[in-house]
């Protein structure tokens, strides 16, 4: 039987976990605190007893002097971020709302096959997609745009929401949409009166992983855009110098991560409401 | 405004769903198919909503052609065996929702949705999601959704077999009269079980591996299964169905012999038959043949012993419930009287005299 | 195999509630050895904080709980050694057939070729013997079902099985024949069942023993006959039986009861205070005669429905609905005035609800 030590064994296994997670934002919170000096003197934690916070990181990337501007960015992300996710979701629930209820057969392939083949984009390594990329977005007059790079992010999340939708979709009795169309809809009404309003947790899963994988995106904007256009990540990294102002730096990547934080907190309290579960089944 | 279909197939997988499948359906009549499970009734009522691709065959509704008209003009409604509601509107929604597609007002809908849900007993339940309902409330809003909306066909696919006992007992009766005063509804009615193809339908028909084997009047498919295979689908328990053989008027059957036959069988010439009783015809007596019990099953009020005589098994049902033990040796009675007779092939030749002869007897 | 015997046990979910809101109020029963049991009721009754207190999975709030005559009230699930079959089937869908049987067996370190012995016996029982190297997860649900029986029946020393609606998601037209395999494997094995369903049919055909539930009480123990026969209260008559027992209200001035002022002989008699008085009798025992007699009464014929080998009748008696089950070959009768006959010995009295007097 399990010894007495067990749950000791236990709390100590999951507080260490716990310390690894939260670890690197409690450095980068207080490093955003500090100057160059605080830095440099060893490492220390605690404000005000082992150094005196500042708010020299902050101020820097809010154009402080010496540092950058992280508003212009920030929106330029929001609007890739937004724009894209959007896109795909819409044609991806399409996509996937098309391969969970129809059968496509053309030779050898079948649905599951295409449905591979839109998840298989993101086998391939960036480098390899990114000369593609920039030929056709050169050829369209599109580089260094906020369209161009919400094209390429479409493209990069469209498997994504094709994947998590169809996997949602195929768990909604067909009897349902059979149903509708009986009950007058064409299929394309089917779809968004009868389909669509039962998949809002599908939705949110799909979204949260467009909102992220767009936000984070930093190679491709870096190989795409050039002076106009800036977003976030490439702001971030730009501030790193030979002699790297980690005081800045973690100010900034604090702020990066923030609404994804926040993003994730609010779709939490939607799962713990249970707002998201049971609507079928 | 005649539903008809012709030669209706299906195969898929070299397995025949519908096969040559005849009928027609006039308005105003409820037909009830009855078949096993597989039989191909599901099969047939997604064809004729639409939902289902055929092969070959036909389908005219007053004669214009009904294959081509895609599902959401087919004017059709359909309430399935799993309890089937659009999970994220509320009851009243649910029932309004075909309303809506159709075009009606407001006012309109509303009067419909109220009367409907007050016709299946959930006046009060117009907030609640399904999730919030039980299995038979659940059941009654897609009753209801498909009621409210007055289409000129109505289909049902074993709409009680996912209730339990006392509720599909229940829900037969509310049936019968939700669906006496349709009008000129074509009403088809999908069911496993004889009790309730009789007692709802005014056609039944008798489906078997993709085929309707036999169309009648309830009384009819009762009193004269064609083939033993109907014989079989509509009694429950099946007809008891064992070979034997005539000779001189005198019948013998497994391990027992029938000395005065009644007179349906006393012309039949000699040769080898099978043989078909009724489980309430076959009764434990304190003489007779003798028997093993191997199940006891107990249905509503009546108790199905199942036994064997030497090799052959027998259903005998007896009014009320005893405890019968397994394993206990009894003795079987027969009646003669109620044999029918049946070719080798299973065509039916002789039906008893008193079956006929029943209606309005007295 | 055991004896699980429950004394005197309830139990309130909400600490402090009154007895009579109790989700069981206090009972005592003797479950014996060997023997099958269905806890049958409509969902709230009961039946299931009953079966969750016998698994352990529930400590009531009060009595114990015996099985062989220990006190296992305190015990977890785990140390009452009983087997539990769900209303979803639990098998390990990486294991084949074989290896979900031999589990629990290897988890209790029998040597191998006595699990080997065991299985094989459990497996031909279970039909599945010649499936046993096959992928569990490849299997129907109403197989998968019986492998989760099948465990249970592996281990001899088993107190005893509880089943908790097992056959909620097999399909409709398999459900009767896993009902027939599960009894008759449980002839074979004899362990002592306790099935719960809110399916009067299910629980009639399963068990040898009923015990019918309502509100937290339970309302009557007996075999599936006696609950036919002698139902204690009116709603055991609609509960078990179909269509359910007839229940017509009577009168009675100083002298014997009357139906629509004729007299209703009975077998019993009652004292003249008692109030509230309903007879039943079951539509099997009612008859539509022609002759007048002892016991018939002049009714109006409402409706017929045709069952196959029956009818039923729905006959108007004195106002009220008095519904006849009669085999096909008694035809139907012409016209609309008819006369329905009560038989004597098979008419029982209720009062307020209870069956007060065994004929």
């Amino acid at each position: 039987m399990r010894s007495r030590l067990y749950p000791v064994f236990k709390y100590t296994v999951i507080a260490l976990w716990a310390c690894f997670v939260a670890g690197p934002f409690f450095w980068a919170m207080t490093t955003s605190f500090k100057n160059a000096n605080a830095v440099q003197g060893g490492p220390t934690y605690i404000p005000w007893a082992q150094y005196e916070p500042t708010l020299t990181g902050w101020r820097n990337i809010f154009g402080g002097a010496g540092g950058i501007d992280v508003i212009d960015p920030f929106i330029n992300s929001a609007i890739i971020t937004i724009a894209a996710s959007a896109i795909s979701l819409a044609l991806g629930s399409l996509a996937a709302y098309a391969l969970s209820r129809y059968r496509f057969k053309l030779g050898f392939i079948k649905n599951s096959d295409i449905v591979f083949f839109f998840v298989s984009q993101r086998i391939m390594p960036p480098v390899v997609l990114v000369i593609p990329f920039f030929y056709l977005l050169q050829w369209g007059g599109l580089l260094d745009s906020i369209p161009g790079l919400v094209i390429v992010t479409v493209a990069l999340l469209l498997p994504i929401a094709v994947w998590v939708m169809v996997d949602f979709f195929n768990g909604i009795p067909r009897e349902i949409d059979e149903m509708a169309m009986l009950d007058g809809c064409p299929p394309f009404q089917t779809f968004v009166r009868a389909i669509l309003p039962n998949s809002l947790p599908g939705l949110t899963v799909a979204a949260m992983f467009c909102a992220v994988f767009g936000w984070n995106d930093f190679f491709f904007a870096f190989r795409l855009t050039f002076t106009e256009v800036q977003t976030l990540p490439q702001a971030v990294v730009a501030l790193n110098s030979s002699i790297p102002p980690w005081w800045t730096l973690s100010a900034a990547a604090l702020f990066g991560v923030a609404p994804l934080v926040l993003l994730a907190l609010w779709v939490e309290r939607l799962l713990s409401k249970g707002n998201l579960s049971g609507a079928v089944r | 405004m005649n539903l008809s279909a012709t030669d209706l197939s299906l195969t898929v997988d070299g397995v025949d769903h519908l096969k040559n499948v005849t009928a027609t359906f006039p308005p105003g009549r409820l037909h009830t198919v009855i078949g096993r499970t597989m039989a191909g009734k599901t099969t047939l009522l997604r064809a004729l909503a639409g939902l289902q691709k055929v092969d070959s065959g036909s389908l005219t509704l007053a004669g214009s052609d009904f294959l081509k008209t895609p599902v959401w003009r087919r004017d059709t409604a359909m309430v399935y065996q799993q309890f089937i509601n659009y999970p994220h509107l509320n009851v009243f929604d649910n029932v309004a929702f075909p309303l809506k597609r159709a075009g009606l007002s407001r006012h309109e809908i509303q009067r419909r949705v109220r009367q409907s849900l007050a016709s299946v007993g959930l006046a009060d339940f117009e907030k609640r999601k399904p999730s919030q309902l039980s299995g038979g409330q659940q059941q009654r809003v897609a009753m209801a959704r498909a009621l409210a909306r007055g289409t000129g066909i109505l289909l049902l696919d074993e709409p009680l077999a996912n209730l339990d006992y006392k509720l599909r007992e229940q829900l037969r009766d509310e049936f019968k009269a939700l669906f006496s005063d349709r009008g000129d509804t074509i009403v088809i009615y999908t069911t496993t079980e004889p009790a309730e193809a009789m007692m709802l339908g005014d056609v039944v028909l008798v489906m078997h591996e993709g085929r309707i084997i036999q169309t009648g009047t309830p009384q009819e498919v009762f009193e004269r299964p064609a083939t033993t295979t109907v014989a079989s689908i509509i009694n429950d328990p099946p007809m008891n169905i064992f070979g034997g053989r005539t000779e001189g008027g005198q019948v013998t059957v497994a391990g027992f012999q029938a000395t005065h036959v009644s007179a349906h069988l006393t012309d039949l010439p000699d040769g080898a038959y099978q043989f078909g009783l009724r489980a309430t015809d076959v009764s434990l007596a304190s003489s007779g043949v003798e028997a093993e019990v191997t199940f006891v099953e107990i249905s509503g009020s009546e108790t199905f012993v199942h036994v064997v005589v030497g090799e052959t098994p027998f259903v005998v049902q007896i009014e009320g419930i005893h405890d019968v033990a397994l394993g206990d040796l009894v003795k079987l009675q027969l009646r003669p009287d109620r044999l029918f007779a049946f070719d080798e092939q299973g065509t039916l030749v002789r039906t008893p005299s008193y079956d006929l002869a029943s209606v309005e007897r007295r | 195999m055991a004896q699980l015997d429950i004394v005197d046990v309830g139990h309130a979910y909400a600490p402090g509630a009154e007895e009579e809101q109790w989700a069981l109020k206090p009972l005592k029963l003797t479950f014996e050895s060997g023997r099958t049991y269905a806890l049958v009721g409509p969902s709230g009754c009961g039946k299931t904080t009953l079966l969750n207190i016998l698994s352990g999975l529930v400590r009531p709030s009060r009595g114990q709980v015996l099985f062989d005559g220990v006190d296992v009230t305190a015990l977890p699930t785990k140390a009452r050694n009983i087997a539990q079959v769900f209303q979803f089937p639990v098998i390990y869908r990486s294991m084949t057939v074989y290896e979900n049987l031999a589990f629990p067996l290897q988890c209790r370190r029998w040597d191998k070729a006595r699990i080997d012995a065991k299985v094989q016996q459990v497996a031909e029982a279970l039909d599945l013997h010649d499936r046993l190297r096959q992928p569990a997860r490849g299997l129907t649900a109403d197989d998968k079902q019986l492998i989760s029986l099948g465990r249970g029946l592996v281990r001899d020393d088993v107190a005893a099985v509880l089943m908790d609606e097992p056959l909620t998601v097999i399909d409709p037209q398999l459900k009767h024949s896993l009902r027939r395999r599960i009894r008759e494997i449980t002839e074979q094995f004899r362990p002592t069942v306790i099935y719960v369903t809110h399916d009067q049919y299910e629980a009639m055909s399963f068990a040898q023993e009923l015990l019918v539930m309502k509100d937290g009480r339970a309302v009557q123990q007996g075999t599936p006959e006696q609950l036919f026969e002698a139902p204690s209260s009116t709603y055991v008559g609609y509960f078990i039986g179909s269509p359910a027992m007839n229940f017509l209200t009577v009168d009675r001035g100083d002298g014997p009861f009357e139906l629509g002022g004729r007299t209703l002989s009975a077998a019993w008699d009652i004292p003249h205070s008692t109030t509230d008085v309903q007879v039943g009798v079951r539509p099997e025992y009612v008859r539509v005669v022609t002759d007048p007699g002892l016991n018939t009464f002049p009714g109006r014929l409402r409706g017929v429905s045709d069952h196959g080998a029956q009818r039923v009748l729905d006959v108007e008696v004195a106002g009220q609905l008095v519904r006849a089950k009669t085999p096909r070959e008694e035809g139907v009768p012409v016209g609309e005035e008819v006369l329905v006959h009560l038989p004597r010995a098979k008419v029982l009295p209720y009062a307020g609800g209870q069956l007060v007097l065994r004929s």
